[in-house]
């Protein structure tokens, strides 16, 4: 239905085949993230239900009320729940290089797919905590003059976190646009 | 110092003590006039007091110990003495430490006098240069210069403040290095100014009056006096107060800063003139708007009557109220030939068919609604999300521009250039998958404005990422030089209407 504004260009509809899926460019390679990221993830969310298991025992043991017991029976059935949540979101987060530039999807139910340019390229960050340090990865993110772009990249190897980081500067150099 | 001389990046701390110049002396006390006025206010009320305290038979100034009144008096008034002294030579050191040079590539400022700063800008990165004039400087003949580079936070260079002459001098060889112009002697020229259009005062009331603040003001003051009627007490008053004070401000403002607003286009880029006890002198060269957005709320409809904002990179980042920020709005009220006028010279190419004509294109997303001259609409399935607008919510593509249409009761047409694209997201919703729609989302710098294609059909939404990719590309690829005056001739887009021709640079 869209075919003709889309491509002003009549003869550019013998070119490569046409999109139909925004969340999977033709012909590239996408790249998943650790899986050391839902590990550390599972870790966190842990010891915030061992927190509220340790509160909820305070009336288990002081009153002799019995309800609060079934606290720790939704506190399990949460916490199942965040395990698997944690575990498809880690698996949909991806990314591409392409010639020119940097893709980032993620999101099951919310998905989203961001393109960024190498040439708008402001700056790269690479950042990990503590826990992440400990699990060896990091997250790269790509900055351009645009506050909406995120293109956060989180759970790299931090090896592969780094060669990513010196791989985009080195495009943003080369291809360097202005504003 | 001359431009000629072309002295390299200046060293902090070892570039040399030439070239560097000092605000005007006035300038600590402009600045902070507020806290002089009080503190003059108290001190001449103490002294009043002090004066007058036998005479009177104040409660503070007992008779029988009348000379211990004084003595405190006495170390009180010198207290207040002593520290307003060293406020004043604060601020008199704070002045003499303030300086600013500029060469052919950059400006610097330093200031501080605890905490130092050296701040240095590249001219090719400026964005914007405003002149603006607060009542009380405005009255000494004196003005501040704002340069705007995009960065992140503030990262504007105000020069605050300089007499008139010299500020608008100042601007002259800021442009003039930022074109990348050459020019002979010490006193850039002025780039000749071409008057073109202005905000007549009725229209601009009317604009204010026909707003839906006034309109929500309207509606509570109804309401309070209803409730006041029926409850038979003045009590429901109080509450109209600050409501009344509220909306009243922004319809104030919005006012005082349209106010004798004047559009002037020179080679320097548009020329924006405007404010009423804040006086303010824009110019934004070429190319450096981001993305152009025509509005039109649902009142100004029968008088076809539109605003024109921008994003400029550097001017986002500023705080803005509820009505918008005032640098960003390029016009706040004109008629459709104006505001076209307006677009056409910041987006002076809109890349159309051979055989269309732009004008009507851009009518058509303006006015129309569903398919028709090229605009992709919403799928029906849109109507789950925007039930009212969904039939107008679209958009079209040209060689040069992504237009984005949306908005039943306030009619919007968003502009970017696709040499303008920051960087492109899709998203979906859960509730969008069943349907079959994506929203697509363009990154624009920080400002008013942030286009996105709402709701879209899928496939639609996939392929216009893709060829919108492929399309910022190219425009990088073929993007013009950041000194616009570089290596070109003086060709200057003709603005007299809305019509394709060469942007600047090419």
């Amino acid at each position: 239905m869209a075919v003709g504004p889309l491509s002003p260009e009549p003869e550019q509809s013998t070119g490569p085949r046409r999109p139909t899926d925004p969340f999977d460019a033709p012909a590239v390679v996408w790249r998943p993230i650790s899986a050391k990221l839902a590990t550390a993830r599972r870790i966190v969310t842990g010891v915030m239900a061992a927190v509220l298991a340790l509160l909820l025992l305070v009336p288990v043991l002081v009153t002799d009320l019995t309800w609060p017991a079934w606290g720790f029976l939704l506190l399990a059935g949460a916490y199942g729940w965040a395990w698997w949540l944690i575990g498809r979101q880690v698996s949909a987060w991806a990314y591409a290089e392409r010639s020119e530039e940097l893709l980032v999807r993620s999101g099951r139910l919310w998905r989203r797919i961001v393109v960024v340019p190498y040439g708008r390229l402001q700056y790269v960050d690479v950042e990990a905590g503590p826990l992440a340090r400990a699990f060896g990865i990091a997250s790269v993110q790509l900055h351009t003059a645009s506050a909406g772009t995120d293109s956060r990249i989180p759970g790299l190897e931090s090896t592969e976190a780094a060669t990513l980081r010196d791989r985009l500067t080195e495009r943003g150099q080369a291809q360097l646009a202005g504003l | 110092v001359t431009v000629e001389s072309v002295p390299q990046a200046g060293r902090p701390g070892h570039a040399g003590e030439a070239g560097w110049q000092r605000v005007h002396p006035l300038t600590p006390a402009i600045r902070s006039w507020q806290a002089l006025a009080v503190v003059g206010f108290f001190l001449a009320r103490d002294l009043g007091e002090g004066w007058l305290g036998g005479d009177r038979s104040s409660p503070s100034v007992p008779v029988p110990g009348r000379e211990v009144g004084l003595r405190v008096w006495l170390a009180g008034g010198g207290l207040i003495v002593l520290v307003l002294l060293a406020v004043l030579a604060f601020m008199a050191l704070s002045w003499r430490m303030t300086r600013y040079r500029i060469t052919a590539d950059t400006l610097e400022l330093r200031r501080g006098v605890l905490f130092r700063q050296h701040r240095l800008a590249q001219l090719d990165r400026l964005q914007a240069v405003d002149v603006s004039q607060p009542f009380l400087a405005r009255l000494f003949g004196l003005a501040r210069l704002t340069v705007e580079v995009a960065g992140a936070g503030a990262s504007s260079i105000e020069l605050a403040f300089l007499t008139e002459t010299v500020a608008q001098d100042l601007r002259n060889r800021l442009l003039a290095g930022a074109a990348g112009l050459e020019f002979s002697g010490e006193v850039a020229p002025e780039a000749p100014e071409h008057y073109w259009l202005e905000v007549p005062l009725p229209r601009l009331v009317a604009s204010i009056l026909l707003s839906g603040s006034t309109a929500m003001l309207l509606v509570t003051s109804l309401g309070l006096v209803a409730v006041m009627v029926a409850s038979g007490s003045l009590a429901a008053a109080a509450g109209i107060v600050p409501t009344a004070l509220g909306i009243g401000g922004v319809l104030w403002s919005r006012f005082t800063r349209g106010f004798g607003f004047r559009v002037a286009t020179s080679p320097d880029g548009l020329r924006l003139r405007h404010g009423l006890l804040e006086t303010r002198t824009q110019t934004v060269p070429p190319g450096r708007v981001q993305a152009v957005r025509l509005s039109q709320p649902l009142l100004w409809r029968r008088l076809d009557w539109w605003q024109v904002e921008v994003n400029v990179a550097g001017y986002g980042t500023r705080r803005s109220d509820s009505s918008g920020s005032s640098e960003t709005t390029l016009l706040p009220v004109g008629t459709r030939a104006d505001a076209l006028a307006v677009t056409a010279f910041v987006a002076p190419d809109l890349g159309v068919g051979a055989g269309e004509h732009p004008r009507v294109v851009v009518d058509a997303g303006l006015d129309d609604v569903g398919p028709g001259h090229g605009f992709v609409a919403s799928p029906p399935a849109a109507r789950w999300f925007d039930w009212i607008s969904w039939r107008r919510n679209g958009f079209r593509v040209t060689r040069t521009v992504l237009l984005i249409r949306s908005g039943m009761m306030v009619r919007r047409l968003v502009m970017v250039p696709h040499a303008r694209t920051q960087s492109l997201a899709v998203q979906q919703g859960p509730l969008q998958r069943r349907l079959g729609l994506a929203s697509f989302a363009l990154h624009s710098t920080p400002g008013p404005i942030s286009p996105v294609a709402a709701h879209l059909d899928v496939a639609v939404a996939a392929e216009l990422l893709e060829a919108q990719a492929e399309r910022s590309r190219q425009a990088r690829a073929a993007a013009g030089p950041e000194r616009w005056m570089r290596g070109v001739g003086t060709a200057r887009p003709d603005d007299s209407e809305l019509r394709p021709s060469p942007p600047p640079g090419h």
